[in-house]
């Protein structure tokens, strides 16, 4: 076997190519939430926005150099093509190797910074150090002063997460399934408590550090981009609503910056996975997404876009709009005086039109015409608001008619262009159709009544 | 009706602004233009850029408007509308009108000149925040880093800060190929920028082997990050469209 002989036989070329496919999978490449000038000595710098280098042929970001220091590991999780029991070249990045591959890359703007993970070398806290003689590495010898976004090895010594805390932009610990179940049943090296422990800690870790950073204002800084997570979707049969049930908890009791939803991709094939002939479940990930923003900076529960009686996102409607069909006791919104927080419930109106109607409404009444220049989607929001007490078109508040023209783009008409105002009349598309039959029609049918 | 004819660049559009207000011209009446297309019944004026004038401008600007609107002013500047000196002035006009808080020039978004303005700036801000990842280096022979760029608004001017404070150690040049532009930044020093003629004709560039291995770990660290259950090539074209594209290294064959 040609690979066991691992490490110097192997060319830069082919650890990258082995430890970058380890890596893919992992969602969290984003460089965003700390803004920090260069000192004219180290090279880098960080933008609080963050910054997309490239784009993959599968359109994700490629934001920071995403790989593995190594892919041994001694855990058997199931979904995981790392897993020891599985047959795949192995490959290990020696500190220095990582520190010139990413020194190098940034210097030509390939890179905004390093994102680094690790199968589990030896024991957890062993892999830890390696990941902080890295990182501490980066950071004194060659002076990268850029972003470095480093996993936190469960299991591993609290001490070794506080001191790579204080070198890095970002940590996460992968959360991997969303509920505890689902770990035992997929991860059996993983334990729910060893993924909390370090979670709970860095956050107070952050906390503390924020107060240090009054007292002292030149306090080095743990962990200023915050922490983020991610979870596998559609590998254990959860629902939607357990889901953002999860990620809800965790943004109010961690104070997480993300969370991040991974669609889950069948690598290994082990016979406890789900067989996905469809490919990747996307639109169920891109709507876990969309609902995760209405948590973020819409200001939605997540008892309100999803309940027990309905735990999965509409296929065809995205969760604000499925929101605003079902409570249409709150709509229509008034563009000119509605509070901001109704304006942000509007489907079509997003956060930045929400603050531009605000700022706009306050030297002149706002038309249909200027909520297009403003920057609203008026193909959504057209059914729910009004401006100056007028909708756009005559249109009626009703959950069918409304359903229908959000979905049908293609056979959506045109109002008042054909002297046509509603919908129009069909023998089949009458609502009242799609109802439960009670048994009193079913008694008039028999008799004729109907 | 009086006709600015100012030329395409801040300086000339700023004074423009100035001689408006010191001629005390009726606003609706005025208009700044790139042009020389001739306007019926207009009287033109030709403006000569003063830099006493521009200095006392950006400190009017700054003063009234704030930093941050300042910039997107300077930002709508570099956009390659040829309306946009109009609607900078109409739009500077409005605010100065409205005696309109700092950090507030933009919201008046029903004028149709502020909005305009609004545009240009989203467009040319939403480039440059492009071309801050966008940006390749090459390192020539010399080690000095390279990198040849051809974006829609005249962009050098703001990407000049961000990779002076970035690599700050480095000698590298950004070179506007459609407007003929250098931005050069000598390691430590400061950057400037300098116009093509003023350059003479660059030598053929020689890029160092090394340069070549590392490009080929980056297409290789490209192909290899890309999930193939997931492949969608049409949303890697909406992020990263193809005119960017034809100038980074991850989208160019081996040579």
């Amino acid at each position: 076997m040609e690979y066991l002989a691992t490490g110097n036989q192997q060319s830069i070329m082919d650890k990258l190519t082995v430890l970058t496919n380890a890596a893919k999978y992992d969602v969290a490449c984003t460089s965003s939430g700390v803004e920090r000038k260069g000192d004219g000595k180290s090279i880098g710098n960080c933008v609080a926005a963050g910054i997309c280098h490239s784009f993959a042929s599968d359109g994700r970001c490629i934001s920071l150099l995403k790989i593995l220091m190594t892919n041994e590991c001694i855990y058997d999780c199931k979904y995981c093509q790392n897993r020891c029991s599985n047959d795949i070249p192995r490959a290990t990045f020696s500190p220095e190797e990582i520190c010139t591959l990413t020194m190098e890359f940034y210097r030509r703007n390939y890179i905004e910074g390093l994102f680094l993970s690790s199968g589990i070398l030896q024991s957890p806290s062993f892999t830890m150090e390696m990941i902080f003689r890295t990182i501490w590495l980066l950071r004194n010898k060659y002076h990268f002063n850029g972003y470095i976004h480093v996993k936190a090895i469960p299991g591993a010594a609290p001490e070794l997460i506080a001191q790579t805390g204080f070198l890095v932009d970002r940590m996460s610990i992968n959360l991997e399934l969303p509920t505890a179940e689902g770990l035992k049943a997929l991860a059996p090296n993983k334990h729910r408590k060893t993924i909390l422990t370090p979670m709970r800690q860095i956050q107070n870790g952050i906390k503390e550090n924020k107060n240090d950073i009054v007292l002292y204002r030149n306090a080095p800084r743990f962990v200023s981009g915050g922490q983020s997570t991610q979870m596998i979707i559609g590998a254990t049969p959860e629902t939607d609503y357990q889901i953002l049930n999860v990620a809800e908890g965790l943004y109010k009791k961690f104070d997480l910056k993300r969370v991040f939803y991974s669609a889950f991709v069948n690598v290994t094939g082990d016979k406890n996975l789900p067989a996905l002939p469809g490919g990747p479940p996307l639109l169920r990930e891109h709507r876990l997404y969309q609902a995760d923003w209405l948590l973020r900076f819409y200001g939605f529960r997540a008892e309100e876009l999803l309940d027990e009686k309905h735990p999965f996102f509409n296929v065809l409607l995205d969760p604000k709009e499925d929101w605003a069909v079902r409570h249409l006791e709150c709509f229509p919104v008034e563009i000119n005086r509605a509070p901001m927080e109704q304006l942000l419930r509007v489907p079509g109106i997003g956060v930045k039109s929400a603050q531009r109607i605000a700022a706009a409404r306050r030297s002149a009444k706002l038309t249909f015409s200027d909520l297009k220049k403003i920057g609203v989607v008026l193909k959504r929001a057209l059914f729910f608001i009004t401006c100056n007490g007028r909708m756009m078109y005559p249109v009626k508040l009703d959950e069918d008619y409304i359903v229908r023209n959000l979905t049908e783009e293609k056979e959506r008409v045109q109002f008042g262009s054909d002297g046509m105002t509603y919908r129009q009349m069909s023998l089949f598309d009458d609502g009242s159709f799609t109802g439960e039959v009670k048994p009193m029609e079913r008694l008039q049918t028999a008799v004729g009544q109907i | 009706m009086i006709v600015y004819r100012c030329e395409d660049s801040l300086e000339s559009i700023f004074t423009a602004i100035y001689l408006a207000y010191e001629e005390k011209r009726n606003h609706a009446e005025t208009m700044l233009s790139l042009s020389d297309d001739p306007i019926l019944f207009a009287e033109d004026v030709p403006v000569v850029s003063c830099t006493d004038k521009v200095l006392k401008v950006i400190k009017t600007l700054k003063r009234r408007f704030g930093e941050d609107d300042y910039k997107e002013l300077c930002m709508a500047l570099a956009s390659e509308d040829m309306e946009k000196a109009q609607a900078v002035y109409r739009t500077v006009a409005d605010g100065l009108a409205r005696n309109c808080d700092r950090g507030h020039l933009f919201d008046n978004l029903t004028n149709d000149y502020v909005h305009k303005a609004f545009a240009l700036a989203r467009n040319a801000g939403r480039e440059c925040a492009h071309l801050q990842g966008f940006v390749r280096f090459q390192e020539l022979e010399n080690r000095v880093l390279y990198s040849k760029i051809g974006p829609k608004n005249n962009m050098v001017t703001f990407l000049m800060p961000h990779f002076a404070d970035r690599l700050p150690l480095e000698n590298f040049v950004i070179y506007d190929e459609r407007r003929n532009f250098f931005g050069i930044h000598p390691a430590g020093r400061q950057w400037y920028l300098l116009r093509g003629e003023e350059a003479g004709e660059p030598s053929e560039l020689q890029v160092s082997e090394e340069e070549k291995a590392y490009q080929e770990l980056f297409r290789q660290f490209c192909r290899t990050i890309a999930i193939k259950e997931r492949k969608n090539l049409t949303l890697q074209r909406n992020m990263l469209p193809l005119r960017f594209q034809e100038y980074m290294v991850e989208f160019q064959q081996k040579p």
